[in-house]
């Protein structure tokens, strides 16, 4: 082992100097025009922004539909991911390679997508119409179905690739066990399956919850300014208004919100676990 | 049996909502109609070859190039002696270090850009397409950290104490021993990071000029206009470039393996 300190330093120098110059100095910088202003530190632009009735039904928006597709996400990804563990280990690959497949493709591809699958002619309008179910086409774009679809199908996959990783470490036979000692199914997730996976599912819904919550292309695509969520209101703020007291406040709810989902889910999960 | 269908057909229908979208688009691209459909009318490469006679598009894929190879690899240049250093060290700080150096994956992109654009680049009036590269380094050196972390964890430190014993200086042994047995975790951060880079939005939004825009942020633009097929042959092109470069790597390095 090498003990040159110096050496040590001015190699991890670059990187840090980087980081913190073009990173975090300028993101610091505008966190404090919140709490800065006219050369006195107050939170009154915090207090301005929850005075406004749009803001509050987007802030509380972003919040709902994040826990949402979440929810879905966890409902789906358990039934996603225990169907694949119980593959044989060939097919089980090829299955996970195609969840993850998704992942490489732009965003802006997949929620592109939608719009055709959506529109007023797309092809589950055509389909309903078809089967009689309504006479109108469905309106599906710019409402928030659109953009809990759009956002579930975006992070679906780390809420599967984690329950997968989380089932597999599993022990085997728990399930079979409970199953022969009488448990019916509801049983057996709710008091094996679900207690043995936590950690899975906390990784997943963190990475799911924080995701959704950030995100800006679906918002912007499926919702468009009917269904503002937090980051495209921040754009709007920036770019229509110039607004840039809102934006810091936007920034800090983002950001804060991501730590302590972080920090929440991580706290449940030692006082839970026990471990 | 019929467990096996309650196990298996919710699978099925989750690959289905996972991938349909992208079947979607890649028929749609290769429509022969004149307007966004789904299934088309009939399938031919108009739309395709449009695409390629775009001017704008040719200009902001040329620039997702450029960002996503150069910014790729000056984030290499930064992270790789950051990592080593990390990793064979005892840095003073070095959980400080870390947490600097992977705060632009924490911190939402279209903070990172806004903060850049405002901060950075309007007080020193730098030009946007430096602004981009710095930014688009920034966000993938976190990736290329830790993929290079991760590989160099799994080198045994014995073979560059040995090499340094058998007489080779620090960076010879650095350059002859680490390099090539890291070469696999650093091609993979290369990958991830292109992948990351090329396909990223937020981080871009507010970082661009009179003809300096990234291809995801034109496309963004153009469908906003326009309602003809052309996006989606777009979109499927992207799609399986970024689907290609993966397979390929995934063959080659078992790419996942670092990831």
């Amino acid at each position: 082992m090498f003990q040159s300190r110096v050496e040590a330093m001015a190699l991890v120098l670059p990187a840090a100097l980087f980081a913190g110059l073009v990173f975090l100095l300028p993101v610091v910088v505008l966190l404090a025009q919140g709490i800065h202003i006219d050369g006195q530190w107050t939170l009154s632009a915090y207090v301005d922004f929850f005075a406004k009735p749009l803001n509050r039904t987007v802030f509380l928006r972003t919040l709902k539909l994040a826990a949402l597709v979440t929810l879905i996400a966890a409902i789906i990804g358990y039934a996603a991911a225990y169907a694949t563990v119980s593959l044989p280990p060939r097919s089980k690959g090829r299955i996970i390679g195609l969840i993850v497949l998704p992942l490489m493709i732009s965003p802006v591809a997949r929620t592109y997508a939608w719009i055709v699958l959506l529109g007023r002619t797309g092809i589950i309008n055509e389909a309903l119409v078809a089967i009689g179910l309504t006479d109108e086409p469905f309106r599906f774009l710019f409402t928030e179905t659109a953009v809990t679809i759009g956002l579930l199908q975006l992070f679906l996959p780390l809420m599967i690739i984690a329950l997968i990783s989380a089932l597999e470490n599993m022990p085997r036979d728990a399930v079979t066990a409970a199953r022969v000692l009488g448990a019916n199914w509801f049983q057996v997730f709710w008091k094996v399956i679900l207690p043995l996976t936590r950690e899975g599912l906390i990784i997943g819904g963190t990475l799911v919850f924080t995701g959704s919550m950030t995100a800006y292309i679906t918002p912007a695509i499926l919702g468009g300014s009917k269904v503002l969520m937090l980051e495209t209101l921040l754009y709007q703020r920036v770019t229509v208004a110039n607004d840039l007291v809102s934006a810091s406040v936007i920034a800090f709810i983002l950001m804060a919100m991501a730590f302590s989902a972080n920090f929440l889910l991580k706290k449940i999960a030692s006082a839970r676990g026990g471990k | 049996m019929k467990t096996r269908v309650l196990t298996f057909l919710p699978l099925a229908l989750t690959l289905i909502f996972l991938i349909g979208p992208f079947i979607v688009i890649v028929m749609a691209g290769l429509s022969s109609g004149n307007n966004l459909a789904f299934p088309p009318p009939g399938l031919s490469l108009k739309w395709v070859i449009k695409v390629f006679s775009i001017e704008s598009f040719r200009a902001s894929f040329a620039m997702s190039m450029f960002l996503a190879i150069f910014g790729t690899l000056a984030a290499l240049i930064l992270g790789i002696p950051a990592s080593y250093a990390m990793s064979r060290y005892k840095v003073p700080g070095s959980e400080t270090v870390r947490l600097i150096v992977s705060s632009p994956i924490i911190v939402p992109g279209i903070i990172v850009g806004l903060a850049l654009l405002r901060y950075f680049v309007v007080p020193l009036s730098l030009s946007i397409t430096l602004a981009l590269f710095a930014a688009h380094t920034a966000l993938i050196l976190p990736y290329a950290v830790r993929v290079v972390s991760a590989s160099l964890n799994n080198l045994r430190s014995d073979i560059e104490e040995a090499a340094v014993l058998l007489g080779a200086s620090r960076s010879g042994a650095f350059f002859r021993v680490i390099l090539p047995n890291i070469r696999g975790g650093v091609l993979s951060a290369f990958i991830l990071g292109f992948v990351t880079s090329f396909n990223q939005v937020p981080v871009s939004l507010f970082l661009s000029g009179p003809g300096v825009r990234t291809l995801p942020i034109d496309m963004i633009g153009y469908m906003e206009t326009t309602y003809d097929p052309s996006v989606a042959a777009l979109a499927a092109l992207l799609a399986f470039l970024s689907i290609g470069i993966v397979f390929i790597a995934e063959r080659f390095l078992g790419f996942t393996r670092y990831v």
